[in-house]
């Protein structure tokens, strides 16, 4: 078995094709790293201006307004609020003005938590969250800013109760580990598992460019088949390998991080969010990003043995890529099991922070379930292909 | 030793394989001949379960028969067929080749450099097989079978691209498979060297397995049976048959005649070559009946 895995590996890696995923992996990882991340502007940013134009003006009005009987009541509500939110406003601009980060976070942690509680419940719309939300076509920007602001509170939180040290770079997630963190959570996954599909769709087909080679190598189908969805789980783990090359560039550029940053987790029943470690993240995405590979491979390999088609390969394993943006509605949760579908978790990173239930209205897709999910599916397709493998006339050729 | 019973194949209702029953026993070469396309590949395929056969079995040392994929797998340690050429891996070396054939059946590893030293293939076997010629190639595909060293090896067209010298190393080499009590079945065209080397040769028609033995008796005998005269005209061969009324004479479509001088003596072999003088006819010989005559007299029509 040993040798046949080496012989595969060894095919795997001199495929051209292969290598021109890579090679295409790694360009876009140097690219992203050198001409997109310079262009990251962050919605949520540590910006002075922003802050002083705000808390200016309402310094201005709270010394000067008058508070008697013929006081509108919104102006006597703004007196009423504008107190503690300018409060954090002077602890931020104090903070940075003495680079003290800790303060900074602590202050900022506070402010957007009561920013949320004043702006979420507000009904007659006099408040807002912050511009960048309020997009064309966007009719749920307060939504967003709503999950935007309770998330920069917890974060912030984090970094007053961590160790790690803290920068600017560190409050706009720009350094490598968190730019990792926010491609986890938008494209990475589903570049990932469209590359582990181009490389698994001709793992056996390929074989039948060189048939009398290989029909008669003493090992049954089923172990071939086995060993081919190890090299191909192997060869899509190798994909990281270029793709890290692009975060050494932004790391040397905006700093690495550290695996101890906070990483917000939603919780859709409490509306809460808590934090866990960047590392327990990084390695939750990466089991789950696994058993999406392995969901995968097993899936193209009972396909390979029933239809003997890369095309048809192809075509089934993009489906379940983007299956998931045929059928995707905000709060189709709540009437649909979307939990049950393999398919609604392929937005690995946002299935882990909860993001996706948020969009969803629904608290079933966690990493539990979707692991659940991906690995009974994978048990059903490789029982599936060990039955048809196993068919005494069966051929794999 | 490898038991064929009653195997049947079928393509598109045409019976390609027709009950064909053959034991190939330890120790011993058979030559399968046959023109394209009439069964020989098949025939392999089915020994290799490549090709399912509507009826019958294959039967390997009296107990394993592909009955399921553990089986298949045992057979297979035990019985190997030759790759093609075409299919060898042409970015990768001639030694890659063989270290994986050589890793894939566990056998041993000072066999691939012998093999290569005997087959003269040192100067490019760390080549990329991409940069062969032909014989280059099929010497390498040889080499792969010999380095799987299984006890059944099956070798369709293996002195395909070879020159004279390396058909004749290649058959040295099956000579010595053959003297280690290895059961090698091969398919060829070269005719002289099938005759010289194989123990029994079997032609293949109309889906049956025919010994060459049953079609001329006495084939594989050491015994003068037939006189060939490679030219002779109509008229000679009536002056023969009114001469010498008891011999049977036999035209072929490739211009030989055949004159059956089975259990003659001397002097009625020397009444022959008298009449054969006489008649100012030099280019004949003594001997038994060859493959390329039996071979003309089976499948290829006057």
């Amino acid at each position: 078995m040993w040798a046949y895995f080496k012989f595969e590996f060894f095919q795997f890696i001199r495929n051209k094709k292969n290598i021109a995923i890579y090679v295409i992996l790694l360009y876009f990882a140097c690219y992203y790293a050198l001409k997109i991340v310079p262009t990251y502007n962050p919605i949520e940013k540590v910006d002075v201006s922003e802050i002083e134009a705000r808390y200016l003006p309402r310094a201005e009005f709270l010394k000067n307004v008058e508070i008697d009987k013929g006081t509108h009541y919104l102006t006597s509500y703004a007196v009423a609020i504008f107190s503690e939110w300018n409060e954090y406003d002077k602890a931020r601009l104090d903070a940075l003005k003495k680079h003290n980060m800790k303060e900074y976070a602590e202050a900022t942690s506070k402010w957007y938590k009561y920013s949320d509680e004043m702006i979420f419940p507000d009904v007659m719309n006099v408040f807002y969250y912050n511009p960048g939300y309020y997009t064309y076509g966007n009719n749920y920007a307060k939504k967003d800013g709503h999950y935007a602001y309770l998330y920069s509170a917890s974060r912030y939180k984090g970094y007053t109760e961590g160790k790690s040290n803290l920068s600017i770079n560190v409050f706009e997630e720009r350094t490598a580990l968190q730019t990792l963190q926010r491609l986890l959570d938008s494209y990475l996954p589903l570049i990932l598992i469209v590359s582990c599909i181009l490389f698994t769709v001709d793992i056996v087909l390929k074989d039948r460019r060189n048939p009398t080679l290989l029909q008669g190598l003493p090992l049954s189908d089923w172990r071939k088949l086995i060993i081919k969805g190890l090299v191909s789980l192997l060869g899509s783990l190798i994909a990281i390998i270029p793709l890290s090359i692009g975060l050494l560039i932004i790391g040397g550029r905006n700093g690495f991080g550290a695996f101890d940053l906070p990483v917000p987790i939603y919780s859709f029943g409490k509306d809460l969010f808590s934090n866990i470690l960047m590392w327990d993240y990084l390695v939750q995405n990466m089991l789950f990003i696994v058993f999406w590979f392995l969901f995968i491979i097993s899936l193209l390999l009972l396909v390979s043995v029933l239809l003997k088609n890369e095309f048809v390969n192809l075509l089934v394993g993009s489906m379940f890529v983007i299956a998931e943006f045929i059928y995707f509605e905000r709060g189709l949760g709540a009437v649909r099991n979307i939990q049950w579908y393999p398919t609604s978790y392929v937005q690995v990173g946002q299935v882990i922070s909860g993001y996706r239930n948020y969009l969803y209205g629904s608290e079933a897709l966690t990493f539990g379930s979707g692991l659940t999910v991906m690995g009974l599916c994978t048990c059903i397709f490789l029982f599936f292909t060990f039955l048809i493998s196993n068919q005494k006339k069966f051929k794999l050729l | 030793m490898i038991e064929l019973k009653n195997i049947g194949v079928q393509f598109s209702g045409r019976d390609i394989l027709k009950d064909v029953s053959v034991m190939f026993n330890a120790g011993e070469i058979v030559g399968l001949v046959a023109p394209n396309g009439t069964g020989k590949s098949t025939l392999m395929n089915v020994i290799m379960n490549y090709i399912n056969p509507i009826s019958g079995k294959v039967i390997l040392n009296d107990e394993l028969e592909y009955t399921n994929k553990k089986n298949e797998v045992k057979m297979h340690q035990l019985v190997s067929m030759m790759p093609d050429q075409s299919d060898l891996y042409n970015q990768i070396s001639g030694k890659e080749h063989l270290k994986i054939y050589s890793s894939m059946w566990n056998s041993n590893p000072k066999l691939i450099d012998s093999t290569i030293q005997e087959l003269g293939m040192e100067s490019y076997i760390n080549k990329n097989t991409g940069t062969y010629s032909l014989g280059m190639r099929q010497r390498l595909c040889f080499a792969m079978q010999v380095v799987s060293d299984t006890q059944v090896m099956l070798m369709d067209e293996v002195m395909n691209g070879l020159d004279p010298t390396h058909v004749e190393l290649i058959s040295q080499i099956l000579v010595k498979k053959k003297s280690e009590g290895k059961t090698v079945i091969v398919a060829s065209h070269l005719l002289e060297n099938l005759e010289k080397y194989a123990d029994r040769i079997f032609f293949m028609k109309n889906g049956e397995l025919i010994l060459v033995n049953a079609i001329s008796p006495g084939f594989e005998e050491r015994e003068i049976t037939t006189v060939r005269i490679s030219e002779m005209t109509d008229s000679i061969k009536g002056e023969i048959s009114k001469e010498f009324p008891e011999t049977k004479v036999r035209s072929l479509p490739n211009g030989a005649t055949l004159l059956d001088v089975r259990g003659y003596d001397s002097g009625e072999l020397g009444n022959i070559v008298e009449f054969l003088k006489e008649n100012q006819i030099t280019e004949f010989s003594f001997g038994k009946v060859t493959l390329n005559d039996l071979y003309s007299m089976y499948y290829q029509e006057v």
